[in-house]
């Protein structure tokens, strides 16, 4: 129960900072990818660095999690899905004004489409669940 | 208190935020940052009973599991600023993109829609969205993540320059 709470609270922290950082803005996202509005390239560039500090300051102390357990990072498979999947999520990210984390941040700022982003990410992820069936490389 | 509740932040306090997630999350939960996985998990709770064997992996066991709690932990964040920096409780607008074009309200559902579909699709096949990948796979130095990176980044780059040739008429 503690860790679900926590989980909230990660998730209102995540939530929060990006709508107070404009993520949730259909502007935003547009003037970065017409290079008129760096902002949130520049969000994201300073949100690498300082996680790839944050994992190098974790592996420094010894790599282990607050119950003493090894942290174990999340690798990701490469391969020719990642690209296709990469063009098919960048322009839907075009199309939206949104990616799967700030359409949350939209919704809950009340902004109605975002509803009809979030639901079209299901649909996409059924489409993805439905051909994962009988594909084994999926 | 002004400038932390109404006015934007800054690009490097919102980067600051949002970068100490990703050690912050493998500190206190043993987890990556990550959200669009959890959007199975609505799927699981949508259709209980389904027989996908995607939708039945380990990953869905609980659907209510911490992805579920992180999403809807991200929609009251979102609920919180807004109430803090004075936005309407409820919208139809969506910026230039609503601003600058007059079409039926049909129009918008089924190009939000498509968008939508396209993001899950693609995160997906491509295991991972922006934070997933882009934030937390960068983070942990993944060619997998700067891989998929570099084409959300290309192919948005290149939907967008479409978009205003075509849909704002060059504008």
């Amino acid at each position: 129960m503690a860790k679900k709470i926590g989980f909230l609270l990660a998730g209102m922290f995540f939530g929060f900072a990006l709508s107070r950082s404009g993520a949730s803005d259909y502007n935003f996202i547009y003037y970065m990818f017409t290079g008129e509005n760096l902002k949130l390239a520049l969000l994201m560039g300073t949100a690498i660095v300082v996680g790839a500090i944050g994992m190098i300051a974790l592996k420094a102390l010894g790599n282990k999690d607050i119950t003493g357990k090894e942290i174990v990072i999340s690798k990701k498979p490469l391969n020719t899905y990642t690209v296709i999947g990469g063009i098919l999520f960048g322009i839907g990210w075009a199309v939206s004004g949104a990616c799967p984390g700030t359409v949350l941040a939209q919704i809950g700022e009340g902004k109605i489409l975002g509803l009809l982003t979030f639901a079209g990410l299901l649909f996409g992820t059924y489409v993805y669940a439905l051909m994962a069936e009988n594909n084994p490389k999926l | 208190m002004k400038f932390l509740l109404v006015d934007l932040w800054p690009w490097w306090l919102g980067g600051i935020a949002i970068g100490l997630l990703v050690p912050l999350m493998y500190y206190f939960f043993n987890t990556a940052l990550g959200v669009s996985t959890g959007y199975g998990n609505f799927l699981k709770i949508i259709l209980p009973s389904t027989k996908l064997k995607w939708l039945n992996s380990e990953t869905y066991k609980n659907k209510f599991n911490w992805r579920f709690v992180f999403i809807i932990g991200m929609i009251l964040g979102g609920f919180l600023s807004a109430r803090v920096s004075g936005m309407p409780i409820t919208t139809s607008e969506m910026g230039l993109f609503t601003e600058r074009l007059d079409y039926s309200n049909i129009f918008y559902i089924i190009w939000f829609f498509v968008g939508g579909a396209l993001l899950g699709f693609g995160a997906r096949l491509a295991n991972g969205c922006t934070s997933g990948h882009s934030i937390h796979g960068l983070a942990t130095l993944q060619k997998s993540s700067l891989v998929a990176t570099v084409f959300f980044i290309l192919a948005g780059v290149i939907t967008t320059f479409l978009i205003r040739l075509i849909l704002f008429g060059g504008n």
